[in-house]
């Protein structure tokens, strides 16, 4: 193949700009995979690329929301703080009425069903609050949503005062973290990631919602001019993210039978940072929940390659901000090379 | 008949308008009034007014200025870039990074003077690092400085040795005890040299913001950048340059807080970027820039001071952090509502 055919592969075509950039950060993946395997032995195996991507599975559910909101221009870094709430809240309404006399292992007594549903509930109020002061007041979300994690995550630290809730808990509260694929280590959690990120594809890419969200995006007043109600587009939006984080949460206090109001900390950056990777572009309407999903990968190949070369955790802040802004200027690179 | 009606209407409009604008103006006074009132007051029945271990005892307002000595050192220029419709996140990770670099110097032998110098210069590099990423490579700011906050976060990590949480004296090394003159001792009035400083700088800003063209072009800037532009503001070498203001005021305050604790703590500025966003809200200035004020953000900083210190004496610890969302949660609110006024008038 000469070079023309191949820039015409490149440029040329029907691939829309957001398959180029997934198909780009596939290959940023196998590369950086292929680095990461000729330098730390053992990355290859089949058992440990499994856990590349099940260990990370919050992070993509996480990720769903806040790809949709960043979309339309939106941040949501209130999705740490409501993970720890809705843990917490989930323990509280389970731990029985006067059980011990120790006030954290007391809590409301209800069944788990209706524990769960309400936990979930406050997680989308979570989202609800964001979303009236973000689409009625017009606040700039970043303040805001670090406002609702700071309200959230304070609320998690006065019903654990300021540590957390473990006991008198049912036995059944354990169950929903510790289900899964008998013989392998995919649990459950796994399995609601994939569902999640296979529903938010097809919603994305099949539904009006999901295309009107990408008008919103990139161009906020043309969607209102054509009879797009926005601010319920945001609304719907902000309280989905809050359901996703609130998910999360309970999976997280089923899987360790406990309410910890430090749970989640950093995770929304986390959050951004793959929705970054994925090529999602604050700019306007560009990026899609498939590229978040590799973007994930790419980050846990990134920081699990440099625990494996015995660098210290607190490498990993570094490493990610810089994955970050060499992911964020290397796509705007390979799109204006597409454009030509 | 129609005519004196339409003029006692626009009389009542005026009149309105002149209202709001005086609340505008003179409100966040009150709200501070108001607060050390209520913490002056709520333990009235221990103690007399000004008696030992109230509210407003000399050794309690002393106190309470030495703790406030960071954000009142870096909230009027983070001011000055809000003006400008920019916005730094890394800023308490830049502290905590000075801090840290900082109290590593003194730790190795340095003296007070190169040490501090050295962590200047650090702090206008840390600016120009945000500068140049978000005005050259044109990342969104609160992207760029989001990742720029767990890059230095990280590196004040690193510089840490491992199993200790802060750089402080140990088996081998020990902190020299003179680190804590700056921050901690007397110079006037029993407030230490760094009070002096940031009072200084404070003058310095308004001065900025209210005289020079640098204020000017950031009100310009983040009024309409593109009209600066074309009226022949460099808005890139602007905004660089206030980016590299808060850096260096992020480094003075790193080192008034490492001074303060004698110490280098990486999570010694965790928060600090929320705290400068409440005292600049507080203050009025506008989300999207283009008017503000430098020295009503320092009175909304005290605000944060006193919401800090009063409450640490009132509710248990575990209250802190739902207390401090509620008070940005109010200032969002009330910005908004003041903005929005200013808007319609």
């Amino acid at each position: 193949m000469d070079t023309k055919q191949v820039q015409k592969l490149l440029t040329g075509g029907k691939m829309s700009d957001e398959s180029f950039i997934t198909l780009f950060m596939i290959g940023v993946l196998v590369v950086a995979f292929g680095l990461a395997s000729s330098v730390v032995p053992n990355f290859y195996k089949p058992q440990n690329m499994l856990n590349l991507i099940t260990n990370n599975w919050f992070v993509v559910v996480l990720g769903i929301g806040v790809t949709f909101l960043l979309i339309t221009g939106n941040f949501d870094m209130s999705v740490g703080g409501n993970i720890a709430l809705t843990g917490v809240l989930a323990v509280y309404f389970c731990q029985g009425v006067n059980s011990a006399p120790n006030p954290l292992a007391n809590g409301l007594g209800l069944p788990y069903p209706i524990a769960i549903g309400l936990a979930l509930l406050c997680a989308m109020g979570v989202g609800a609050v964001n979303a009236f002061f973000i689409a009625k007041l017009k606040v700039p979300s970043i303040i805001v949503t670090l406002g609702t994690m700071m309200l959230a995550r304070g609320a998690a630290q006065v019903i654990t005062e300021g540590a957390q809730r473990n006991n008198g808990l049912p036995d059944v509260f354990g169950v929903l973290g510790s289900l899964g694929i008998p013989g392998t280590t995919i649990r459950l959690p796994v399995l609601v990631m994939i569902a999640l990120v296979i529903v938010a594809f097809i919603v994305e890419k099949r539904t009006v919602f999901g295309r009107r969200i990408y008008l919103i995006g990139a161009n906020p007043e043309a969607a209102r001019l054509s009879g797009i109600n926005v601010a319920r587009y945001l609304t719907a939006l902000y309280i989905l993210s809050g359901l996703l984080a609130g998910i999360t949460g309970v999976l997280l206090a089923s899987e360790t039978k406990s309410g910890m109001s430090s749970r989640g900390t950093g995770y929304e950056f986390d959050a951004l940072v793959v929705t970054l990777l994925g090529g999602v572009s604050i700019a306007g309407g560009f990026g899609s929940v498939l590229g978040m999903a590799v973007g994930t990968i790419i980050l846990s190949v990134v920081t699990s390659s440099a625990t494996g070369l015995l660098l210290s955790v607190d490498w990993q802040f570094i490493l990610k901000g810089a994955v970050t802004f060499i992911a964020i200027l290397a796509q705007r690179f390979a799109l204006d090379r597409r454009k030509g | 008949m129609n005519n004196a009606n339409k003029a006692t209407l626009q009389l009542q409009l005026d009149r309105s308008a002149n209202v709001r604008a005086v609340v505008k103006q003179f409100y966040i006074y009150v709200v501070l009034a108001l607060i050390v009132l209520v913490f002056s007051v709520l333990k009235l029945d221990k103690t007399p007014l000004f008696g030992r271990g109230s509210f407003l005892s000399p050794d309690s307002v002393i106190n309470l200025l030495r703790t406030a000595v960071p954000i009142l050192t870096l909230s009027g220029a983070f001011t000055l870039l809000m003006i400008s419709g920019y916005i730094d996140l890394s800023v308490g990770s830049a502290l905590s990074l000075s801090a840290v670099v900082f109290a590593w110097l003194i730790l190795n032998g340095f003296s007070f003077w190169p040490a501090i110098l050295l962590t200047l210069m650090m702090g206008i590099g840390l600016g120009a690092i945000n500068g140049y990423i978000v005005m050259k490579l044109r990342i969104t700011p609160v992207i760029a400085t989001l990742v720029t906050l767990n890059l230095f976060k990280g590196i004040a990590r690193l510089i840490v040795p491992k199993g200790v949480s802060a750089i402080k004296s140990s088996a081998t090394q020990t902190m020299p005890g003179w680190i804590n003159d700056f921050a901690r001792k007397e110079v006037f009035l029993g407030l230490p040299a760094a009070f002096w400083i940031a009072v200084l700088v404070i003058i310095v800003l308004v001065i900025v913001q209210r005289q020079t063209l640098l204020g000017k072009y950031a009100a310009a800037i983040g009024g309409n950048r593109l009209a600066a532009e074309l009226s022949g503001i460099n808005t890139v070498r602007m905004v660089w340059l206030l980016y590299i203001i808060v850096g260096f005021f992020a480094a003075l305050a790193g080192v008034a807080r490492a001074s303060y604790m004698s110490l280098g703590d990486p999570l010694a500025g965790e928060g600090m970027e929320l705290d400068c966003i409440i005292a600049v809200l507080l203050g009025g200035t506008a989300f999207s820039g283009g008017e503000g004020s430098v020295a009503k953000t320092i009175v909304g900083a005290l605000i944060i001071a006193c919401v800090t210190v009063g409450l640490m004496t009132v509710i248990p610890a575990f209250w802190q952090t739902v207390a401090k969302g509620s008070v940005l949660v109010g200032a969002v609110v009330l910005n908004h509502l003041l903005v929005r006024e200013k808007v319609k008038a």
